[in-house]
């Protein structure tokens, strides 16, 4: 409960400060105020497929029931983290034309991007292969324990291959975010609001696969 | 345990010898896509990054041909059953592993000649090369012999076994197109080649813990 009370709080507050209480970067211009939605967005796929993974591994290690709600935090985390992904690409794209001139530039972020959506849909297609079948969700947790394994790789990789496009003063080597007060602000609350509105989401669907569950155990009987 | 791992690699090796299926099809797909490659690119020179690049997909779609048969092939038998049964899991993976490296090992000594006989590839560091194939090769095989075996139990779909390998052996393909980049314009590929061993090292180890949920029935 109080999850949803915070996130009616912190959205429309998130909104007010991207359009109102956030200043316009001094090159970027309005433009910039997509920022927070883009970034939060990307953090949000990136967060929903670390649960996704967690819960997996929660799922495989806990058999006999253990960690009962392991299987639907898992499956949907990662269509959240699906929707999250698509939205901040659509959101990076159209950025990505306003100041590079072209939808997509094989950034190192953007490639990162793709490979989480290529996971997710790798995930989703073999999730509709095992439909009926009881191994479904060992067989689909244990691809996204892979899956995650093999992320670590990418973080080495991707800079070697791609080169960045990305502005150094938000996204840097020091990991620090270089940005007015303001601006700043409004992209923490932002981040925040975003993440708290996908906890949110995460607990209706498990909810909602909780009574799809209850509702076939009772047309079985 | 080394007994039935023995047991099991050569009970592989031989219903594989026997047959010829999975190194056939896979040996006949890097033939035709490098025939393929060769005959329309019309002897026009490529460039070293080109060359990688094209090696690269030959191998890993060839790969993909032949790397999920050695588990399917149980289900479809129906001997999947006998095998849970009969063998501890570590050594159905250990010897389904071996095997796959065995085919990959096959795959790449196949398209290494066939490239650079059709394409005229001239490899400034030969040694290299070889190297890199076979850690690239090596890095592909451990990455997706689990894989093989979730695909055989979704009944072998398809394409499945390329879109669910695909994310996961990317980065030893960006790495090993790299390093044959390098090796054919004489370049060096030692940090390339560490990368891919330490990336198989991981995903074996990781496929060793997984592998008894994913072969094991309730």
């Amino acid at each position: 409960m109080a999850i949803t009370r915070l996130v009616h709080v912190f959205m429309p507050a998130a909104i007010v400060m991207a359009f109102v209480y956030a200043p316009a970067a001094e090159v970027l211009g309005e433009t910039s105020r997509l920022l927070y939605f883009h970034v939060p967005l990307a953090w949000v796929s990136v967060m929903a497929f670390a649960v996704s993974g967690i819960a997996s591994v929660a799922f495989l290690a806990g058999s006999k029931g253990r960690f009962p709600a392991a299987e639907t935090t898992f499956h949907n985390s990662a269509t959240l983290g699906t929707f999250s992904a698509l939205l901040a690409t659509a959101t990076g794209s159209v950025w990505a034309k306003l100041m590079w001139g072209s939808y997509w530039n094989w950034d190192p972020r953007e490639t990162s991007i793709v490979i989480l959506l290529l996971i997710y849909f790798a995930y989703f297609s073999l999730r509709s292969a095992l439909a009926g079948k009881a191994s479904r969700g060992r067989l689909s947790a244990a691809y996204l324990v892979i899956a995650m394994t093999v992320m670590p790789f990418f973080v080495f990789v991707i800079p070697r291959v791609f080169r960045s496009l990305h502005p150094d003063p938000v996204i840097n080597p020091g990991m620090k975010i270089l940005l007015e007060p303001e601006m700043k602000l409004a992209l923490i609350v932002s981040a925040a609001a975003f993440s708290l509105l996908y906890f949110h989401l995460l607990r209706i669907t498990n909810r909602v696969s909780k009574i799809q569950a209850a509702m076939e155990d009772l047309s079985d009987e | 345990m080394i007994e039935a791992i023995l047991a099991n690699i050569a009970k592989d090796f031989r219903i594989e010898f026997r047959r010829r299926f999975a190194v056939n099809v896979a040996l006949s797909f890097a033939a035709i896509t490098t025939l393929a490659v060769s005959l329309t690119a019309g002897g026009a020179r490529l460039e070293t990054r080109t060359h990688a690049l094209l090696f690269w997909i030959i191998i890993f779609f060839s790969a993909m041909n032949g790397l999920s048969h050695v588990f399917t092939r149980e289900e479809e038998e129906g001997t999947a059953l006998f095998l849970r049964t009969t063998s501890p899991e570590l050594a159905v993976f250990t010897a389904k592993l071996v095997f796959n490296m065995a085919v990959m090992a096959v795959i790449a000594a196949a398209v290494v000649p066939l490239y650079v006989f059709f394409l005229n590839v001239e490899i400034a560091s030969p040694g290299r090369f070889a190297l890199v194939a076979c850690a690239g090769s090596a890095a592909i095989a451990s990455s997706t012999t689990a894989l093989g075996a979730i695909v055989a139990r979704a009944g072998g779909r398809g394409s499945l076994f390329t879109i669910i390998s695909f994310p996961v052996v990317l980065p030893p393909l960006w790495v090993s197109i790299k390093a044959t980049q390098a090796s054919i314009a004489g370049g060096g590929a030692a940090q390339s080649i560490v990368f891919l061993l330490a990336f198989s090292g991981a995903l074996v180890a990781v496929s060793y813990m997984l592998f008894g949920h994913i072969w094991i029935e309730e």
